[in-house]
């Protein structure tokens, strides 16, 4: 199996995605009104704390948000294939895996517990009508040894005689061996330590470079996102407040979340003190406000607008930040 | 091979000491129970007027044999006897070997109980399936409760349900007993024939009693092996369905082996009220009748083969798991 270079990297068009869940207070959005690009053969990072929605997101690139969610609106365009929000049955499952590679977090065992890698492997092969199924453990064992494992060992193993950093890659071999072009990897380093986070966002930058890949990481990290993504996205309460590339949104956040998710990270050298906490919790699924911006309980420039206009995404430059308090000062 | 074999070893060394155990204590609580009947017969012929001697002889005579020595000492010979599956003689068939006696229950009990476990635990399997995954609906909710009704209902009652509608209301099957005397016992169809439709309603029943069981027990496994991380991750890759439901299958099932394998067990128990109800001799009706008639050799020797069979189907249920389930395998070799 071939993989010619950059240009078989897919671009994606998210437009207007907002993604509901049933509760017994009603059908509550977990992600509003989101629109984002991924440039083909890019990385995007996507950073948000828990509950801001950036794991379903992530699932709607692949339309599997799991019931009682659904997809309420808007569409996820990708070159190739079309509006997966609107695949269903086979079309859909055929699309998972051969086209789109998800990666799960490495604590979550995304592997069958009672199958060795291999025998998973072959069932994947012939779930999506691969002839070839020894080229398909060659290609497997190949991008094993690539990422620095024993390719013929690790695909004779089960999950529980592999370590977390291990699982990661194989996590990230089974996503990549149909030769999909594009990769969703839903927070990849959570729970590993340092020295093999280090090792797998090397593995990812490698791998997406050799591949010829469009890469999208959902992390709660933002050390993550500074290390490997070209373009950065900030998730809070199921909007998109902040997006634009990584370097300037991380240089100059424009977003007040964005500048205090920023202010909050303390830093190795000087004193702990210049880190400061965000003051307030993040809203959930229910305490989201209905009306106006979503972050003004927590905002330092909270204005009267904010409480009753949801601000919308506006361009500046190459940055999209969803802010009254920002476009006045640019305005004034 | 070495690891199967060391478990193999302690397993058979804790066996051991389990089945020793339980015939010390069952000896000496049997023993404690009052009412000896050769005790009261040997005591009622001495109030009769005749010699110690002629009352022990006349009780040998009636009941085969006359327990002498103590406690201590009889509790010895009783362990002794054990090395060389001497268990003893019953004294409700007079002269017969305790062994020979549970033989030819066990005959009526391990087929027709083994055959309804199976039968309930395919049945119950494949319904917890179907209500896992129409939890949400009519069906599975219908399965659900249905489930938990039979599960609920003694199994008595369950017994005299079935004998008023099959063998009274219907009148399609016998009432009792094992088959038809009209009918020579050897290989022959009508024998044959007679002996299934003899063992059809205890077996129904028995199936009907523990089905609902079953059925909770693997819904319950298959909706949370539905949850796990593995399955929506098996789905994002685009796996077949049919592939997919055989991970959750073979994962779900997974426990219930282990129930089975103590349910198998508990087979040589027999089934005491289904088989007081359809009058079937199996082990359960001997166990019955042993305690009822104070047949202290054969209660003993019952207790006794109840707990072999435990201790074999846990010594059973953990090599087929080593078989089945790859973590445990791989869990001596770190210990």
């Amino acid at each position: 199996m071939a993989h010619p270079a950059t240009a078989q990297a897919p671009g994606v068009r998210i437009d207007g995605l907002t993604v509901v869940y049933r509760t017994p207070a009603g059908e509550l959005p977990a992600v509003r009104d989101v629109s984002l690009t991924l440039e083909p053969g890019s990385i995007t990072g996507i950073v948000g704390e828990s509950g801001s929605g950036k794991s379903t997101l992530a699932l709607s690139l692949l339309n599997a948000v799991q019931p009682p969610g659904r997809i309420a609106a808007g569409s996820v365009e990708i070159d190739g294939l079309g509006d997966v929000a609107r695949f269903e049955g086979e079309r859909l499952r055929k699309a998972r895996g051969a086209h789109i590679g998800y990666v799960f977090q490495a604590a979550q065992n995304s592997l069958n517990p009672l199958k060795t890698v291999g025998k998973q492997l072959l069932d994947l092969g012939r779930s999506h009508g691969v002839d070839d199924l020894r080229g398909l453990v060659r290609e497997a064992r190949e991008l094993l040894g690539r990422m620095g494992l024993d390719g013929a060992r690790v695909l004779d193993s089960h999950q529980h005689e592999l370590s977390g950093g291990m699982r990661q890659r194989v996590g990230i071999m089974l996503a990549l061996v149909l030769n999909a072009h594009l990769v969703v990897l839903d927070e990849p380093t959570t729970a590993l330590d340092m020295i093999t986070q280090a090792n797998i966002l090397r593995i990812v930058r490698e791998v997406h470079a050799e591949r010829g890949l469009t890469t999208l990481v959902i992390t709660h990290d933002i050390g993550v996102v500074a290390e490997v993504a070209d373009r950065l996205a900030v998730m809070y309460g199921g909007r998109l407040v902040e997006q634009g590339p990584t370097r300037e949104v991380l240089g100059a956040p424009s977003h007040p979340y964005t500048r205090g998710l920023i202010t909050a990270i303390p830093r190795l050298t000087g004193d702990i003190d210049e880190a400061r906490a965000l003051p307030g919790r993040p809203p959930t699924l229910v305490t989201v406000p209905k009306e106006g911006c979503v972050f003004r309980e927590r905002c330092a420039l909270r204005m009267d607008v904010c409480d009753t206009d949801d601000p919308a995404a506006a361009e500046h430059g190459a940055r999209v930040v969803a802010c009254h308090a920002v476009k006045v000062r640019e305005h004034a | 091979m070495t690891i199967i074999a060391r478990r193999l070893a302690g397993h058979a060394a804790r066996g051991i000491v389990m089945v020793f155990a339980v015939a010390t204590i069952s000896f000496f609580i049997i023993r404690n129970i009052p009412g000896d009947p050769m005790a009261a017969r040997y005591q009622k012929l001495l109030e009769q007027g005749m010699s110690p001697e002629a009352a022990e002889r006349a009780t040998t005579v009636m009941y085969g044999f006359m327990p002498k020595g103590t406690l201590w000492e009889q509790y010895t010979d009783y362990i002794a006897g054990l090395f060389t599956f001497d268990l003893g003689v019953s004294v409700t068939n007079p002269g017969t070997p305790v062994t020979e006696v549970l033989g030819e229950a066990a005959k009526w009990t391990v087929l027709p109980v083994l055959a309804g476990t199976l039968l309930s635990f395919l049945l119950g399997v494949v319904m917890g399936v179907y209500a896992a995954v129409k939890r949400t609906g009519k069906l599975g909710d219908l399965l659900a409760i249905s489930g938990s009704l039979l599960h609920g209902v003694p199994q008595y009652v369950l017994a005299l349900l079935m004998m008023a509608i099959f063998t009274t209301i219907l009148a399609v099957l016998p009432a009792g007993g094992t088959a038809d005397i009209l009918f020579e016992p050897g290989f022959n169809a009508g024998y044959i024939g007679s002996l299934i439709e003899h063992a059809t309603l205890p077996v129904l029943t028995y199936a009907l009693a523990s089905y609902g069981g079953w059925t909770l027990a693997m819904k319950s496994s298959v909706v949370t092996v539905l949850g796990d991380d593995f399955i929506l991750a098996a789905e994002l890759r685009g796996l077949k369905r049919s592939i997919v439901f055989r991970y959750v299958a073979r994962n779900a099932i997974l426990p219930l082996f282990t129930i089975l394998a103590l349910s198998l067990g508990m087979l040589f128990g027999g089934a005491i009220f289904i088989e007081k109800i359809f009058n079937y001799p199996g082990l359960g009706f001997l166990l019955l009748e042993s305690v009822t008639n104070r047949d202290y050799a054969l209660m003993g020797g019952a207790f006794l083969l109840i707990t072999l069979a435990i201790v074999v189907a846990n010594i059973l249920a953990d090599l087929f798991y080593t078989v089945i389930d790859p973590r445990v395998r791989s869990g001596g070799e770190v210990s």
